[in-house]
């Protein structure tokens, strides 16, 4: 039937990602900040003995992390041969997918329009699917939206 | 077998092992260009490998099947059947010929002529392949039984997966020594984990030696390559050889070091001039070739340059027109720097004559293609009349570092050591800080250099720099030094670097990061990036380019080596090659005091000796160094004498001590260089005596003659000869005697007993050494 999903929670709102990106689920016990990196690179955490960059999804998106709690998950993912470590608030279940993805057929809002492959039916309900490489690579407003919160 | 010879065997054997198949496909189709220039490739790579070892026959035998294939590839020669035999033929014989070294035989005694003479065009022998190869298999396969396995060559990605296995276990060792303190000591489980541990040390810095090495070990047979070669070709070359503690990894060793030789061979054939040709050209007549390794950011930079006649960019240009690469007109129109590039393009060559030193130009198309497939790059940059020069990029991922780790604001970062000159606490009182416009500046040694507070730099505050901060004083590129202002310095760690994701390399400040040894991820810092940001760019630049075309002679080079010594008082101590004439070691009983001047009796030779402020050793030979200026000797009493090295830059001077020319930095420890001036000036006040001086002893007077005069002597005077009247610098009399002739420009009038009869008598007890010697320093002060 469908393709393994992983099921997330990002900025509170359900996104799937495609579970053959997700080499593993990882609990982040200490990250390493990365001074003068764009916001949303949390910084960089040891997974045995490779080091992984830790996207923050939320500032990915170019919101403010501090608004949504996180339990300090993570997906482990491959992007052009770098390891990286997609810091979610939940990981909520690993599942098929019902169906093909589907157009959003409406905007989403500007933060997860560059993210968004479409949208997924899980069985806990509707989600958003996400583009790993654009998550990995910072939403276009995140920058903008960094300097704003680091001026706030 | 050395090292050397065994890695030619094992990589020729290689070659032959993967060229066999391409020899079958261009038997079948002996136009075929990619397989002809695979086998082209294989010979002129065994010929090049022949003259780093004593083969002539393996050397002819690829240099005539290079010769035949080039005019091959040349177009000037069709390859026929019996072209083909005969290079079969060569590569048959280059093969049974290893398989001799491998083994340590005798070389076979056929004669390789009928070989070479097959490969002419219009030869008349015909070989067939079969039939040599029928005959020296017999002689080839007990070889092969009786060469044991000494080495064995090793997918590297199988080290890589071994090495990161060895990771994950040190890191799950750490993990397990923090759970078994956690549980509370148990004595039953501690010392099989002790074990464990020192194995997985010794297990892990095995692993990662065998991926390591300092390019020093490419360096090591560039002199002897460079002394051949200039010898060979009548050229002059000084090899001045820089970074030799970089450290690469194994594979990249391996790639570059063919490369690297074919560089340096056309450097030396084609670039460097002969001396008469330099001397017209207005040049020192011995060429300067320099190659130095750097690291810079994530990459490792090669650059072998020389002052040579540099490329000729018309003939470059008119060759690639001849070889159809595109039209006058087109290859004209190319930018500068893309016409040099030609030289990289296949079978183009200009040299006028084709030499068995270098090749025709192949070796460039080799270089680039084996540097490209590790991910590196080759430029080139020339000057005519001045110098060509190589840069070759490598990539870092593959290396090991030697970094320190330094603490800011409760992060730590790791600096490559070979960046850092020096290190001071912002408490030593050699450090002043002074805030110009917007930039702090600190002067320490006398130099003023910008400061770059690494907080600041990454955004996180504004501090100034305090006494509390430590100074790392960074070279980031020649000339350029700023001091990086951290919290605290904390440990030497070797760093295997890998690289950044892109959004973090955007930054423009890191190069990389690495897992210290609790499992913690750190980021290097990229200095010279950090640099270039901040704009940091020392007014104090010292060129280097500069210092290296003043330098006259060879011998300027012998100035910039140094001597390590251990002097009396246990400080480690340098002294300029140039100024030791030899190490001597002398009895104790040869050395006596004179006031505070110490001499020694060395060979009929009466010498000061220096670095005796102290108590002399109890043992009883003491070691000297015997310095010379040329005309005057001291000798310097050592405690050992360690090593010697060169002298990489200026010494620091050091103003407070007036007996050192300044401390420098020899294999990362600090040094301080003994000033030989100062240490002449000093010591020869005493040894200035020695020649000119002259005094005149009352005739016949047994004791002047007995005591006083080897006294004298030993102080440098000549004793006029009785009864001449010479003009003297000073006369002795005896109790109230007056000189037989009055000549002499003082006197010094002796007496017998110790109180003098007269309180006016200015005359001097005769055992009153201490007086006597002040009464000839007095004469030596007048004068």
């Amino acid at each position: 039937m469908g393709e393994l999903h992983l099921v997330v929670t990002i900025a509170g709102r359900r996104a799937a990602i495609p579970g053959a990106q997700v080499q593993s689920v990882v609990e982040l016990e200490r990250i390493v900040p990365v001074p003068q990196a764009p916001p949303h690179i949390a910084g960089l955490a040891a997974l045995r003995s490779r080091a992984l960059t830790v996207v923050d999804a939320r500032a990915a998106l170019g919101l403010n992390p501090a608004l949504w709690e996180t339990e300090g998950r993570a997906a482990v993912t491959m992007v052009d041969g770098h390891a990286y470590a997609i810091l979610v608030d939940t990981v909520e279940d690993v599942t098929e997918i019902t169906g093909e993805p589907t157009p959003a057929g409406a905007s989403l809002g500007p933060a997860w329009d560059t993210v968004a492959q479409g949208l997924v039916e899980t069985p806990v309900g509707p989600a958003v699917l996400v583009d790993i490489a654009q998550l990995v690579c910072g939403s276009s407003t995140c920058l903008a939206s960094g300097v704003q919160h680091n001026a706030a | 077998m050395d090292e050397l010879l065994a890695e030619f065997v094992a990589e020729t054997r290689e070659m032959l092992a993967a060229i066999e198949g391409e020899l079958v496909a261009w038997e079948a189709d002996p136009a075929d260009r990619p397989r002809l220039d695979a086998i082209f490739r294989f010979v002129h790579t065994v010929k090049g490998n022949c003259g780093f070892f004593d083969f002539p026959r393996l050397e002819q035998l690829s240099h005539a099947a290079e010769s035949a294939l080039a005019e091959v590839r040349a177009g000037h020669r069709e390859p026929g059947a019996q072209l083909v035999n005969a290079v079969l033929a060569v590569i048959d014989r280059i093969g049974e010929l290893v398989a001799a070294i491998e083994a340590g035989d005798a070389m076979p005694t056929t004669s390789d002529d009928r070989l070479i003479a097959a490969l002419e065009p219009d030869s008349a022998s015909d070989f067939c392949p079969v039939d040599t190869i029928a005959n020296t298999d017999s002689e080839r396969r007990p070889a092969g039984l009786v060469s044991a396995a000494r080495s064995i060559r090793l997918p590297v990605n199988l080290l890589d997966r071994l090495m990161s296995g060895v990771s994950d276990m040190v890191l799950a060792r750490n993990d397990l020594a923090r759970r078994l303190r956690e549980a509370g000591q148990d004595p039953a489980l501690d010392g099989p984990f002790e074990r464990l541990s020192a194995i997985l040390e010794d297990v892990r810095d095995g692993v990662t030696r065998m991926r390591m090495q300092r390019i020093e070990q490419l360096y090591s047979s560039l002199p002897r390559l460079v002394r051949d070669l200039s010898a060979e070709l009548g050229r002059q070359v000084m090899l001045d050889l820089q970074g030799g503690d970089v450290e690469l990894d194994r594979e990249l060793i391996e790639i570059v070091r063919d490369p690297l030789t074919h560089i340096i061979r056309n450097a030396i054939d084609h670039g460097i001039e002969r001396p008469a040709d330099r001397l017209a050209a207005g040049k020192r007549e011995i060429g300067l070739l320099t190659v130095s390794a750097r690291q810079a950011g994530n990459k490792i930079l090669l650059a072998i340059s020389d002052d040579g006649r540099g490329l000729d960019l018309a003939r470059i240009c008119a060759r690639a027109v001849a070889h159809g690469m595109g039209s006058a007109g087109e290859i004209e129109a190319l930018p500068h720097d893309r016409k040099l590039a030609l030289i990289f393009e296949p079978g183009l060559s200009t040299a006028e004559q084709v030499s068995a030193v270098s090749g025709r130009g192949v070796g460039m198309d080799v270089v680039r293609a084996n540097l490209e497939k590790v991910g590196g790059t080759i430029r080139v940059e020339s000057e005519p009349g001045s110098g060509t020069l190589f840069v070759l990029e490598l990539p870092l991922t593959l290396s090991i570092i030697a970094g320190l780790t330094v603490e800011c604001l409760g992060q730590r970062y790791a600096i490559p050591r070979s960046f850092i000159e020096e290190i001071a606490r912002g408490q030593s009182a050699a450090i002043e800080v002074e805030t110009l416009g917007e930039t702090s500046f600190v002067t320490f040694r006398g130099h003023r250099v910008p400061v770059l507070a690494l907080a600041k730099a990454l955004g996180q505050a504004d501090a100034r720099p305090t006494r509390q901060h430590v100074y790392v004083f960074i070279r980031s590129a020649p000339g350029d030094l700023f001091a990086l202002v951290v919290d605290r310095v904390l440990d030497n760690e070797d760093l295997v670097v890998k690289p950044l994701a892109p959004a973090i390399m955007a930054a423009g400040i890191y190069a990389g990061t690495t897992l210290l040894d609790d499992g913690h991820p750190i980021l290097m810092l990229d200095l010279p990036g950090l640099a270039a940001k901040h704009r940091l760019t020392n007014p104090l630049k010292a060129p280097r380019q500069t210092e290296t075309e003043t330098a006259p002679t060879p011998t300027a080079s012998e100035a910039d080596r140094i001597i390590l010594i251990t002097d009396l008082a246990g400080r480690r101590r340098a002294v300029r090659m140039a100024a030791v004439k030899r190490i001597e070691a002398i009895d104790m009983g040869a050395v006596n005091r004179e006031g505070r001047i110490w001499r020694a009796s060395l060979n009929g030779a009466i010498l000061p000796v220096a670095g005796l402020d102290h108590d002399p050793p109890a043992a009883s030979h003491l070691t000297v160094l015997r310095l010379t200026d040329g005309t005057r000797e001291i000798l310097l009493a050592v405690d050992s004498v360690d090593d010697s090295a060169a002298l990489a830059g200026r010494p620091v001077p050091l103003p407070d001590d007036p007996l050192l020319e300044g401390t420098a930095l020899v294999d990362g420890a600090i040094v301080a260089v003994i000033d030989c001036h100062a240490l002449f000036s000093r010591h020869c006040a005493g040894a200035a005596l020695a020649a000119p001086r002259t005094c005149r002893l009352p005739d016949g007077d047994d004791w002047t003659e007995a005591f006083l005069r080897p006294l004298l002597e030993a102080a440098g005077y000549t004793v006029a000869a009785p009864g001449s009247d010479q003009p003297v610098d000073c006369a002795f009399v005896t109790d109230g005697g007056e000189p037989a002739v009055d000549t002499a420009a003082q006197l010094i009038r002796l007496r017998t007993t110790p109180e003098a009869a007269d309180p006016e008598d200015c005359s001097i007890y005769r055992y009153d050494r201490q007086a006597l010697l002040t009464a000839l320093g007095r004469i030596a002060g007048g004068r």
